[in-house]
C-alpha cells in the first residue's frame, strides 16, 4: 500500500474527479445517514429518529472519529422529516414509537394513490396535491403537526450547515429529489404501478410530464440558491432489474434527460442514485453531456463494465456492498476497495463509496476500512 | 383458431384471461384441466423471463393474473387430493424486516409450479418459523431479506433449525436485493438469488432429490 501526500482540498479533490481529471486521491465520501451514525456512536435508532439535533450530532461525530472524508453526505432528517417534506411519500414505522427502539425505522409500501389521481396531479401539480391530500392518506402526521415537523427540519439544516463550516468543508449537495417515476411507483405501489404502465399509461405519462416540469422548476431554483453545483437524483425502480427497454425509454428516459439537461445548462451537475443493477441500462446515460452528471451505484451494477462504458464521460460513485460492510470480514472490505481504486479510479472520474447508505448495522471495522484505503491506496 | 388460454397469460392479456376461464367452465371443462392450462402459461413466461425476453414487471404481472385465475377457479376445484402438490415451501420475511414485494412474487410463482406455500408473513421470530417447520415438514424455506438488520435473524433461524434436527430435512434458500453469497455461507443457506424466477427453477429441480 503506497501512501500519498495531499495536494487538494477535499472539494477540488471532488470536483476533480467529477470534471473526469485526476485528483491527488481518490475522494472517499460514504452514504453515512443518521441511522448508521447512531449504531457507529453509541446512539438508539429511537434517538435519532425522535430528535433532529441527535441525528445530526451524530453523524458529525462518525465524521471526527473517523478522521473526516470529502464533503459530508447531506444527512439531517429525521424519518417523519423525509415524509414531510415528501422526500419519502410512504407510511413508516418509528423507532421508539412503532417499532423497537434498537431497529432502523421501516416503510410500507402500500397502495395509496389511486388511478384518478394521476390526473389530479397532472393538474395541481406535485406540491399542492401532495400538501391538500395525499400526505394525510399516509396517516403518520396530523395536520396541526406539520409546521412544527418543518421547523425542527429547518432547523435541522442550519446545524448541519453550521457543522459543515465548524470542519470548513460544505455538504455534498442540498438539492434532492426522487425522480417522478419512482415517486409514483412507490405512492401507488410497485405492482399496482406496474399494470398502470401496461394497461392505462396515458394518465401516468401526463402525471410524470406535470411532475418533472415542478421538479425542474423547484429543485434548480433550490440548487442555484444553495450554491452547490451537485443535486440528487433518486432512481430506485426504472433500470432493467424491473422493466424492459421500452418502458425505459418511454417513461423514464426522455423525462431525465430533460431534467439533467436544464440542470446542466446551469452548470449543476445531476447526482443519479442508481440502486438495483442498471447494466443494460448504461449506454443511455452517454447521451448526457460530458461531465453533466455522476452515477451512485449500489453494488449490483457492474461498476468495472460501468466504466468501461463511461470512462472519460461521466464520474462514478460506489459501492462497496451492504452486506460486505455488514458481515465482511475486514481484509475483504479492503480488498473491494483497492479493486475499486484500480480498476475504477484510474486516470479519475471515480468516488469511492458505500453501494447505497451504509447500513445501519455496519461493523466499525469495516466502516473504518472502507476510509482509510480509500485515503491511503494510491491507484496504480 | 382461437387464442389458448395459456396463450393469453403469456400475452398478459389481464382483461381477456377471466372471460376465457368463464366460457370454459361454462362449457363444462375440468376446472383442474384449466388451471393446468394456466400453469403451463406461467412456465412459458418463465421462460422467457430466464431467456431475457422478458423482465420482473412481466413476471409480476403475469403472477397477479394467476392469482385472479386460481381465485375464480377455487371454488371449482376439488380438495387438494386432485391437485397434489410437487413440495411444499414456507416462506417468510424475518425478524427486523417488513418487506415482502419479492417474497410475494416467489409465493405466487412457486403455486403456479404446483408448490404448496405457506407464507408466514414478515418480521417472523426465528422460534416461530421452526415451529412451522416442525408442523408442516416442507422440502423448502425461503428467507426474504432487503435490510440488513435482519440477517442476523436468519443466522438464528438457521441455527435453531439445526437444534431442532429439521435442518438436513429441507433446503434453505435466501432471496433479496441485498443478498450475496457471502450472506448465504454466513447464514448457513443452501442457495441464494436476487431473481424470484432462479428460485422457482431451483426448487423445481431439487424437489425430487429432497
Ligand atoms: C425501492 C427501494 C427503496 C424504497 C422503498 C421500498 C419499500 N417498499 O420499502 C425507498 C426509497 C423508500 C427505500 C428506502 C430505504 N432504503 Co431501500 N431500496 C430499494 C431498492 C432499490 C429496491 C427494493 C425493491 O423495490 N425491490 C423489489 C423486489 C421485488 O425485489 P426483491 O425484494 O429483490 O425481490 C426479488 C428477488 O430478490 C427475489 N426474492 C426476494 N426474496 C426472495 C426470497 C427467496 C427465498 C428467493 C428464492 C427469491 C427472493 O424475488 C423478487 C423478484 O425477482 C433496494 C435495492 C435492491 N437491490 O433491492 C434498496 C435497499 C433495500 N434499500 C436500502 C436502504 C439502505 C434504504 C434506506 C435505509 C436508505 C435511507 N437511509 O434512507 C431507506 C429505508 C429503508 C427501510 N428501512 O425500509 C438498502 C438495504 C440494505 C441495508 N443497508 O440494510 C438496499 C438493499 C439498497 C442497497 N443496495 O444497499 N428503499
Amino acid at each position: 500500500m503506497n501512501t500519498m501526500k495531499e495536494t487538494m482540498t477535499p472539494d477540488e479533490r471532488l470536483w476533480a474527479a467529477i470534471r473526469l481529471e485526476r485528483p491527488d486521491r481518490v475522494p472517499v465520501l460514504p452514504g453515512l445517514l443518521p441511522e448508521p451514525a447512531a449504531t457507529l456512536s453509541g446512539v438508539s435508532q429511537a434517538q435519532i429518529a425522535g430528535n433532529i439535533e441527535t441525528a445530526v450530532n451524530a453523524v458529525f461525530r462518525v465524521f471526527d472519529a473517523y478522521g473526516g472524508w470529502e464533503n459530508p453526505y447531506p444527512a439531517s432528517y429525521t424519518p417523519l422529516q423525509l415524509q414531510a417534506s415528501g422526500i419519502f411519500p410512504l407510511p413508516m414505522r418509528i423507532p421508539g414509537v412503532d417499532l423497537a427502539d434498537d431497529v432502523p425505522y421501516q416503510l410500507e409500501e402500500v397502495e395509496l394513490l389511486v388511478p384518478e389521481d394521476y390526473e389530479t396531479l397532472a393538474e395541481l401539480g406535485f406540491e399542492r396535491f401532495y400538501y391538500d391530500d395525499f400526505l394525510w392518506r399516509i396517516g403518520n402526521l396530523e395536520r396541526d403537526e406539520l409546521p412544527g415537523v418543518q421547523t425542527a427540519m429547518a432547523r435541522g439544516g442550519g446545524l448541519f450547515l453550521q457543522e459543515c463550516a465548524k470542519r470548513e468543508t460544505r455538504p455534498f449537495f442540498l438539492a434532492s429529489s426522487l425522480h417522478p417515476f419512482f415517486m409514483l411507483s412507490l405512492m401507488r405501489s410497485m405492482v399496482r404501478f406496474t399494470e398502470d404502465l401496461y394497461y392505462a399509461p396515458e394518465p401516468v405519462e401526463r402525471a410524470i410530464e406535470r411532475m418533472t416540469a415542478d421538479l425542474i422548476a423547484t429543485q434548480l431554483d433550490f440548487a442555484k440558491q444553495s450554491g452547490i453545483d451537485i443535486w440528487l437524483l433518486t432512481e430506485e425502480r426504472a433500470s432493467c432489474f424491473f422493466f424492459p427497454p421500452v418502458v425505459f425509454e418511454r417513461f423514464w428516459w426522455p423525462y431525465t434527460r430533460r431534467i439533467v439537461e436544464a440542470f446542466w445548462a446551469e452548470g449543476i451537475v445531476t447526482l443519479f442514485h442508481l440502486d438495483t443493477s442498471w447494466d443494460k441500462n448504461l449506454p443511455y446515460f452517454k447521451e448526457l453531456p460530458r461531465g453533466s452528471a455522476i452515477l451512485e451505484l449500489d453494488g449490483n451494477t457492474d461498476i468495472i463494465a460501468a466504466k468501461e462504458l463511461l470512462r472519460g464521460h461521466l464520474c462514478l460513485k460506489g459501492d462497496v456492498p451492504a452486506a460486505l460492510l455488514s458481515i465482511g470480514k475486514v481484509e475483504e472490505v479492503e480488498a473491494y476497495c483497492h479493486k475499486l481504486i484500480d480498476q475504477v479510479g484510474s486516470g479519475g472520474g471515480f468516488i469511492l463509496s458505500s453501494g447505497c447508505s451504509v447500513p445501519a448495522n455496519v461493523r466499525p471495522e469495516n466502516f473504518r476500512a472502507l476510509i482509510e484505503t480509500g485515503k491511503r491506496h494510491a491507484s496504480s | 383458431m382461437p387464442r389458448e388460454l395459456s396463450t393469453a397469460i403469456v400475452e398478459l392479456a389481464r382483461d381477456d384471461v377471466p372471460a376465457m376461464i368463464e366460457r370454459k367452465l361454462d362449457a363444462g371443462e375440468d376446472p383442474l384441466a384449466i388451471l393446468a392450462e394456466c400453469r403451463e402459461g406461467m412456465t412459458r413466461v418463465g421462460e422467457r423471463f430466464q431467456a431475457g425476453d422478458y423482465y420482473l414487471a412481466e413476471l409480476l404481472l403475469s403472477a397477479e393474473i394467476f392469482k385472479a385465475a386460481v381465485a375464480r377457479l377455487a371454488p371449482h376445484l376439488p380438495d387438494t387430493d386432485g391437485d397434489r402438490p410437487v413440495g411444499k415451501v414456507i416462506l417468510a420475511t424475518m425478524r427486523g424486516d417488513i418487506h415482502d414485494l419479492g417474497k410475494n412474487i416467489l409465493a405466487t410463482l412457486l403455486r403456479a409450479h404446483a408448490f404448496e406455500v405457506h407464507d408466514l408473513g414478515v418480521n417472523v421470530e426465528p422460534a416461530e418459523l421452526v415451529e412451522k417447520v416442525r408442523e408442516i415438514r416442507p422440502e423448502f424455506v425461503g428467507l426474504s431479506v432487503l435490510i440488513t438488520t435482519a440477517f442476523r435473524s436468519m443466522q438464528e433461524a438457521c441455527r435453531l433449525l439445526e437444534e431442532a434436527g429439521l435442518r438436513d430435512s429441507l433446503r434453505l434458500m435466501i432471496g433479496g436485493g441485498v443478498t450475496t453469497p457471502e450472506l448465504e455461507e454466513w447464514v448457513g443457506a443452501d442457495f441464494q438469488t436476487q431473481d424470484a424466477a432462479a428460485g422457482v427453477a431451483y426448487c423445481v429441480e431439487r424437489v425430487g432429490e429432497a
